[in-house]
């Protein structure tokens, strides 16, 4: 298939220009180091004062927040970096340098979001699988195959509408593209730390139904739990469904708005 | 010392960075949202009663004030000062008959301004929709002045001597996350610095961290006896002494190093 070999490329080409600078590794090992010990930190000094919030306890928060690192790194592995460089002052669109990206024979789309690779964040994915390990040995509760089943789902799900939300702020970009929408949505993912359930109902109404960053991560930690019911999964996965296919939609709306820049 | 070129400085970049405000106040709102996140978790989890000696609404009343004086302290120099030795534009500044750090503090004046534009509106109507129960001692209130004053010194002094590393190496900004994890945990962002479990507390009555940030805000909050007070005041006092040295022997071994990148 074209697509898999062109993505074979990319991520050889990113694996390259990624070794070229070697000090980045160490730091970015330490980063990630630090990311997992603050979050883990975080939630063990929550409840040492408390013993369950909600329905939440210690191992189904840590469970959450090894789903929360399984996804961002996730999206740091190529959905983000490749989006990314569409956006900003020196973004594509701000620059024009998108007319080189659209001549290409490729869908665009496909291009814009599977085109840099950041082949450490395959670590990042490797320490949240990590913790959610360490969550389910906690709980110690037996893991069944329809469980894994759902977990799989439920991530697939979550990290399809992580990559909705990502795809319809690149859409953004085309109208202004100055604005740091990655920043804004860096800011709103950090709400997916925690349980929506945590949250006042206001708030846990705009994670579920307005920008639903509250499911990525309280979908799959449920499912972790053992909380989550057939039925609310069938709707999260047809949410996904519908998210990517609106994303899609904005973005292509957003692409033929693009009149490249004055030279 | 120049104090009419040091006004009309401040003044300058006050009016070139209010052009941007759009720009700055994004930045705000990324910065506020980590607290506000433990504002909620905290308040869902005291429920109906209190943790520590803390409520609902004396959580929301913590982390309110929090924002503020994280806000007010923040120390940006790294990009204002750092950036400026990578780039070599550090030249133009070395040759004013004002001290390079005039130019630091300028920024540092005009950046309060414009995000505090953006952060009291919020937090006020944050503070009207969660009722905060705050009602601080009036004898509190100078030791509360006093304690904010010294922790945007020690925070900024303190960033200023991190920032002048990058006359050493450019990849200095490295040691960043590694500070805003130590900020994030020890200063009373997680929680507050009483809630902390054993050992954890002891590094952050310990380390500077804490007078940075979450110091401050536990006088105002009500959190310390006299003694407390006294104490503290006294430790970020000699983190003061000690940063202003350190700020001014990298200042002057690390001019002496600099030679101009580019031209």
């Amino acid at each position: 298939m074209q697509g898999l070999r062109l993505i074979g490329q990319f991520v050889r080409a990113s694996a390259q220009e990624e070794t070229a600078y070697r000090l980045n590794f160490w730091i970015s090992l330490l980063q990630a180091f630090l990311e997992l010990g603050a979050g883990v930190l975080a939630v063990y000094i929550l409840f040492s004062q408390v013993e369950n919030i909600h329905g939440w306890t210690f191992s189904g928060t840590l469970a959450l927040l090894g789903v929360y690192l399984t996804a961002q790194g996730l999206r740091s592995l190529f959905i983000g970096p490749s989006l990314e460089s569409l956006a900003g002052m020196d973004g594509e669109v701000w620059s024009g340098r998108l007319d080189f990206t659209l001549l290409k024979p490729v869908p665009i789309q496909f291009l814009a979001s599977v085109r840099k690779w950041r082949l450490f964040s395959f670590f990042d994915l490797l320490l949240g699988l990590g913790v959610i390990g360490a969550a389910i040995w906690q709980m110690g509760t037996e893991v069944t195959l329809e469980r894994l089943l759902m977990f799989a789902l439920a991530m697939l799900a979550g990290t399809t509408i992580l990559y909705a939300i990502l795809l319809a702020f690149s859409a953004f970009v085309f109208w202004s593209p100055a604005v740091l929408f990655t920043w804004v949505f860096d800011a709103v993912m950090q709400m997916a730390r925690y349980p929506v359930g945590l949250y006042p109902g206001w708030l846990r109404m705009v994670l579920t139904w307005v920008i639903p960053v509250g499911l990525i991560t309280t979908v799959p930690a449920e499912a972790v739990t053992g909380t989550l019911g057939w039925g609310m999964l069938a709707l999260v996965m047809v949410a996904a469904i519908v998210l990517v296919i609106g994303a899609s939609l904005l973005f292509r709306i957003a692409v033929k708005r693009y009149a490249s820049a004055s030279s | 010392m120049n104090s009419r070129g040091a006004w009309a400085l401040i003044r300058g970049t006050w009016l070139s960075w209010m052009q941007y405000r759009s720009f700055f106040f994004l930045l705000a709102f990324g910065w506020m949202i980590s607290p506000l996140v433990y504002m909620f978790v905290w308040a869902t989890a005291a429920g109906s009663q209190s943790i520590g000696g803390l409520t609902r609404a004396g959580f929301i009343a913590y982390y309110l004030v929090l924002i503020l004086v994280n806000q007010l302290t923040y120390s940006q120099t790294n990009w204002t000062v750092g950036d400026m030795i990578r780039e070599g534009r550090m030249n133009q500044l070395l040759l004013r008959p004002l001290h390079p750090i005039f130019d630091a503090f300028a920024q540092e004046i005009a950046g309060k301004v414009v995000y505090l534009a953006l952060d009291v509106p919020v937090v006020m109507i944050l503070a009207l929709i969660l009722k905060p129960d705050l009602n601080p001692h009036p004898e509190q209130i100078p030791a509360f002045i006093l304690a904010l004053l010294m922790a945007w010194l020690l925070r900024f002094f303190w960033g200023y001597a991190l920032a002048l590393l990058a006359f050493w190496a450019t990849r200095a900004s490295a040691l960043l996350p590694i500070q805003d994890t130590l900020i994030f945990l020890l200063a009373g962002q997680v929680a507050p610095v009483m809630l902390l479990p054993g050992p954890v507390k002891t590094l952050a009555v310990l380390l500077p961290f804490r007078y940075m940030v979450g110091f401050p805000v536990e006088i105002l909050t009500g959190q310390l006896d006299a003694s407390g007070i006294t104490l503290g005041l006294a430790i970020q006092a000699g983190w003061l002494a000690a940063a202003l040295v350190l700020s001014g022997v990298t200042w002057i071994q690390g001019v002496k190093r600099y030679s101009a990148v580019g031209g």
